[in-house]
């Protein structure tokens, strides 16, 4: 065996996994977001061509991987990818790249900057060695483009409305249009019910007086998301945060929580449901 | 509902955007403060049309839920 003396779990920690083919890689990059400048992919497609195959493989998670590169051509590779700024991805028990949606710089819908906060929270904890593998995933808002409840931590932007009487017109527009039926009216007044909504913001883009507004905009904290064998969609940790300083906090504590906690090759999720859903929550928001 | 409609017109049926498109159009052919009535689908339609009227400078007077539809009363901006 030509490659004996590779460390196949050392290897994964840098984002190069090893093939059927055992003599062979492949290259999975360290994309923030799904974005990349047009340097970078430029150098993706001459990496790929030179040591590679030739394909480019879009990963489910925005990333890229750059398949059948054979062992001895790895460092160069790497190299060459660091020349424009592409750094290694990460495989194993350990943080995954950051997944994001395009959120309110492009999307109507969005409310939140996404990919800040994705680098943000990719610079702290890319790489970071955990229980078993970790995904961070920021959505713009309810309607989850980027999946949030399907991440070990999801960030998900939203609001909540307020109605003011003022200048209503009581077309029941809104309570017509609510996806989840949070809104209702009686005698000309309408009434959110706060358990029910979701933070989606359709009704205060909606209202034809703006007599729908947003009373406070900000993250909300998903946790113990997966997908695999055993899908679990995440549970809310929290309301809507304004501050992104106070948001960290929260994403420190229950990250540390699973790391403390957490059994080997046990995801997030699923240790949530071995203590228990309340308990976590407690545990982790006493941390605060 | 008693409004002086200017114009009917029923979209039941109609896919997002054309349901919009459709709107616009009628709504063209109207004057400022003219009211329009739409039947719009319940599901995407009812959140997507309304909204962009709203874009365009329209308003939504009334919304009066039926069977599987909506009637919408616009008022051109």
């Amino acid at each position: 065996m030509a490659k004996q003396g590779v460390d196949n779990a050392e290897m994964k920690k840098i984002g190069m996994i090893q093939q059927k083919q055992k003599e062979y890689f492949a290259l999975r990059l360290r994309v923030v977001g799904g974005d990349l400048n047009p340097d970078q992919f430029r150098k993706v497609a001459e990496i790929a061509e030179i040591y590679g195959d030739g394909n480019i493989h879009i990963t489910t998670r925005q990333g890229i991987e750059i398949h059948n590169v054979y062992y001895t051509k790895l460092e160069k590779a790497k190299d060459e990818l660091q020349t424009v700024g592409i750094r290694m991805g990460a495989c194993g028990p350990r943080v995954r790249i950051v997944v994001a949606c395009p959120g309110d710089k492009t999307c109507r819908w969005g409310s939140i900057e996404t990919k800040g906060m994705a680098a943000r929270i990719d610079e702290k904890y890319f790489g970071s060695e955990t229980p078993h593998k970790f995904k961070f995933s920021v959505t713009g808002c309810p309607h989850n483009c980027a999946k949030a409840s399907e991440n070990d931590i999801g960030i998900m932007g939203g609001i909540l409305p307020k109605w003011q009487e003022e200048g209503c017109i009581d077309c029941n527009l809104c309570v017509n249009i609510c996806p989840t039926q949070a809104i209702s009216c009686e005698n000309g007044r309408y009434c959110l019910d706060e358990q029910k909504c979701i933070n989606c913001s359709i009704c205060t883009a909606s209202c034809p007086t703006n007599s729908w507004e947003i009373e406070k905009k900000g993250y909300i904290v998903l946790i113990g998301g997966t997908m695999g064998k055993i899908p679990r969609l995440a549970s809310r940790l929290t309301g809507i945060v304004e501050n992104q300083d106070d948001l960290m906090r929260y994403i420190d504590a229950a990250f540390s929580y699973y790391k403390q906690h957490g059994r080997k090759k046990e995801r997030f999720g699923h240790m949530i449901d071995r203590i228990g859903l309340e308990k976590t929550k407690g545990d982790i928001l006493n941390e605060i | 509902m008693k409004y002086k409609v200017a114009k009917r017109l029923d979209l039941h049926g109609v896919p997002c955007p054309m349901n919009f498109v459709k709107t616009k159009v009628a709504l063209f052919g109207l004057e400022c403060g003219d009211l329009l009535e739409v039947i719009l689908d319940e599901g995407e339609a009812i959140i997507n049309v309304p909204r962009s009227l709203k874009d365009e400078g329209h308003k939504i007077i009334k919304v009066e839920k039926l069977e599987e539809t909506f009637r919408v009363i616009v008022e051109h901006g």
